[in-house]
């Protein structure tokens, strides 16, 4: 029984939307009853053209990301194990990051004349500071022992990155790319939602807000939330498969 | 009657699927004003056998009393000190130590006065608004003692107290150990893997052994031999403990030699 | 030395900064880059100027600040009592603890449809926004504070004899401050990303909206302008509650 228990609040909540929907007054475009959005669900990959939608988002999110998240990789590295270069770009990054993410949604969609790149570049700045920050702390926090360790060894600078720098901030790394693609697709919604793009998730959810068709809407919601779900637990699995053979 | 009488005690844990026999057949008495030292390598047990008097857990069978009247959980009679302080970290060495005197029936003014005095008998009332962060792991070690006797407890049970202390830290405090106990007649109970540790402070010596947790001797300690840690008396108890623990010196093995002589 | 240091390090800090203005304002001088695209640095500050003197900044920020501040109250308080609850109870845990962390698999902004049909574009869309980006975070972060209590302190404070009231006030809660602040400062930060996103799209005042007007009049100055303000308001923000978090967090302190 305590197994199940988790599904108590889902199921309870379910079953409450099931009846709110059917016995009140309440229109069903405001509030559609779970088996309709579900059939919307279903419905919009059958016929819908959803699949277009989730699949220009992915293409979007993805290749922002990996635009991101190894830029953000690149300047964390050199953040963290360059003292020059810290001192230099530090202050500035920093001062980069009070800003909030979204303000440079007007500012790119204006300088790539609200072109496809425009998104992705938005998508890519979103990636890129998560993973920068995760990678500077990984590097600049490394146990003091093991940089004196590479000195007694007489490493060379690029025998200190490969065997010491870039394995001992591996996890922090992977954190920071976990975070990375967490905070990349937050953007894609975002930013589609905000410009209404479509083909895309977002486009369609405006879509059916412009139409007051919540079903749709309540659908999209859904996928978001499972497409959320898989990145997460994909990510942790990745993350979990590259330090499996680290001691605790 | 004996002021603690642990009969007949076992306690098994179950370890990924796997009983593990902590305690077996443990019977032991301590009469009050006693210091009595539990010695013995890892894993014999000594530490489940304090938690048990403490109240923190209960025995599988047998019985632990106090006074006659078995132990059922905590009480203000039985101060422990363990082997991390495990000060509050957000109360200063004075209320860490008060904190153990909010059952005591005492008002204010009284928990001050106590507090000072307890402070004071381990030596640290300059630092009483020390943050415990502040503090070095010998004086932090030291307020622990000063909590776990502010209560006046009738048992002081001590978990390898020195144990995350430095060599030197460890003799100056087994020293003011000594002094501290004998000041307020306590019953004390020490749990050590320390031999040194336990023939200077204790009256009597109880060998554990693992695998199952059981007492395999006990040895009372001449007060003469306790003196001296370099008198030949001292070493000849030690070395013989040692051998018991499985320790090989050239002592113990004369020590066994002339016993068996 | 100290000072030769601090200096050096500050001078190290504004160089690319200040090389990065250097270039932006020969850009704008020798118009490499059309206005449009980017206005000189001069225009930006001549706008910012502007805009202080009229008013209209001062009242964007307090707009937007006010939203912030109801937002964030409503997700902490909220956030606090339920990550409290999941963090001290196993059970109830295991009850709502899934089932928030599936919702919050759902990236905040996608609510914003859903919320815009039931509540409409007005304040209260704002303010659910912002209270559902502050709320997430203070859960996490809350819960395994309780959670992540010390068994050794638990311990102590069982043998001291501590009541379950006394227990909570003198050892739960104090364990677990240090998440509840990690967690109320991410979630002011995601109020504030919130809000600038909100308004930027869905409002018709506050800074958000002023950078979404300067956008839609193709005036980059204006946006620019609203850009430095964020970074302001986002170091001052920081600042404080890093200022709150030390003084709260004095047992902290690592010995001299």
């Amino acid at each position: 029984m305590k197994r199940f228990s988790p599904l108590l609040v889902p199921l309870g909540a379910l079953a409450i939307w099931e009846a709110v929907s059917r016995l009140s007054r309440v229109s069903h475009e405001l509030l559609p009853p779970p088996e309709k959005v579900a059939f919307r669900l279903w419905d919009g990959f059958a016929h819908g053209g959803m699949t277009g939608d989730l699949a220009a988002s992915l293409l979007r999110e993805l290749s922002g990301f990996v635009i991101g998240a190894t830029g953000g990789v690149a300047l964390g590295l050199l953040l963290g194990l360059s003292r020059p270069a810290n001192r230099l770009l530090g202050p500035l990054f920093l001062g980069y990051r009070q800003v909030a993410l979204f303000a440079w949604v007007p500012l790119l969609s204006m300088w790539f004349g609200g072109g496809e790149q425009g998104k992705v570049a938005f998508i890519a700045l979103a990636a890129m500071a998560p993973a920068a920050v995760n990678t500077w702390r990984g590097t600049s926090t490394l146990p003091h022992s093991y940089i004196e360790l590479s000195r007694v060894l007489m490493f060379r600078p690029l025998d200190y990155v490969r065997f010491v720098a870039l394995p001992g901030a591996l996890p922090a790394i992977l954190t920071g790319l976990r975070s990375s693609l967490i905070a990349a697709w937050l953007a894609t919604v975002g930013a589609e939602l905000f410009l209404d793009v479509a083909p895309g998730l977002g486009g369609r959810m405006n879509e059916g807000r412009e139409t007051f068709q919540m079903d749709l809407v309540l659908a999209s919601v859904v996928l978001l939330g499972l497409l959320g779900l898989t990145f997460s637990r994909l990510a942790v699995a990745a993350e979990k498969s590259l330090l499996k053979r680290r001691a605790a | 009657m004996p002021a603690l009488d642990i009969t007949g005690v076992d306690r098994t844990f179950h370890v990924a699927g796997k009983p593990v026999p902590a305690l077996r057949d443990i019977s032991l008495s301590v009469h009050e004003g006693e210091f009595v030292a539990i010695v013995g390598a890892s894993g014999c047990g000594k530490s489940t056998l304090l938690r048990l008097i403490l109240g923190l857990d209960r025995p599988d069978r047998g019985e632990v009393r106090i006074d006659g009247q078995p132990v059922r959980g905590p009480g203000l009679d039985r101060g422990i000190v363990f082997q991390e302080h495990r000060l509050l970290p957000w109360l200063t060495a004075e209320t860490n130590v008060a904190a153990a005197l909010r059952r005591s029936g005492l008002d204010s003014a009284q928990r001050r006065q106590r507090v000072a005095e307890y402070l004071d008998l381990v030596g640290l009332t300059a630092f009483a608004k020390a943050w415990p962060a502040q503090l070095s792991g010998g004086m932090a070690q030291r307020v622990a003692i000063a909590r776990a006797l502010v209560n006046r407890p009738r048992f002081l049970l001590l978990d390898e107290p020195l144990g995350a202390l430095d060599a030197l830290t460890r003799l100056r405090l087994q020293a003011e150990l000594a002094r501290i106990v004998r000041h307020g007649g306590t019953t004390a109970l020490l749990v050590t893997h320390d031999v040194d540790e336990a023939v200077f402070l204790a009256d009597r010596l109880v060998v554990m052994q693992p695998h199952p947790g059981r007492i395999s001797d006990v040895l009372t300690v001449d007060p003469a031999a306790r003196r001296d840690r370099s008198s030949a008396a001292f070493l000849r108890v030690r070395d013989k403990v040692l051998g018991m623990l499985g320790v090989e010196t050239e002592g113990a093995r004369a020590a066994a030699y002339e016993t068996a002589a | 030395m100290k000072i030769r240091q601090a200096g050096s390090r500050v001078v190290a800090g504004i160089a690319v900064p200040l090389l990065l203005l250097g270039a932006w304002s020969l850009t704008a001088r020798e118009g490499w880059l059309p206005d449009q695209i980017l206005p000189a640095p001069g225009v930006v500050m001549a706008t910012l100027k502007e805009f202080i003197a009229s008013g209209e900044l001062q009242d964007a920020t307090l707009i937007s600040l006010e939203r912030v501040a109801k937002g964030f109250a409503v997700g902490a308080v909220a956030g606090l009592i339920f990550g409290a609850a999941i963090g001290l109870s196993p059970r109830l845990n295991r009850l709502f603890g899934p089932t928030f962390l599936g919702l919050a698999q759902v990236p905040l902004l996608a609510w914003m449809p859903v919320m815009i049909l039931l509540v409409g574009i007005d304040e209260a869309l704002k303010v659910i926004l912002i209270g559902i980006a502050t709320f997430i975070p203070v859960v996490l972060n809350v819960a395994q504070g309780f959670r992540d209590v010390p068994p050794a302190l638990r311990e102590v404070g069982a043998v001291l004899l501590f009541d379950p009231w006394s227990m909570l006030m003198q050892i739960v809660l104090p364990a677990a401050v240090p998440s509840v602040f990690t967690g109320l400062r991410e979630g002011l930060a995601n109020a504030w990303q919130t809000v600038i996103a909100v308004e930027l799209f869905a409002s018709s005042e506050g800074l958000g909206y002023l950078m979404s007007w300067g956008r839609q009049l193709f005036q980059l100055d204006l946006v620019l302008a609203v850009v430095v303000v964020l970074a302001v308001i986002g170091f001052a923000l920081n600042w404080g509650l890093a200022r709150i978090e030390g003084r709260l967090g004095r047992w902290q302190l690592r010995p001299a």
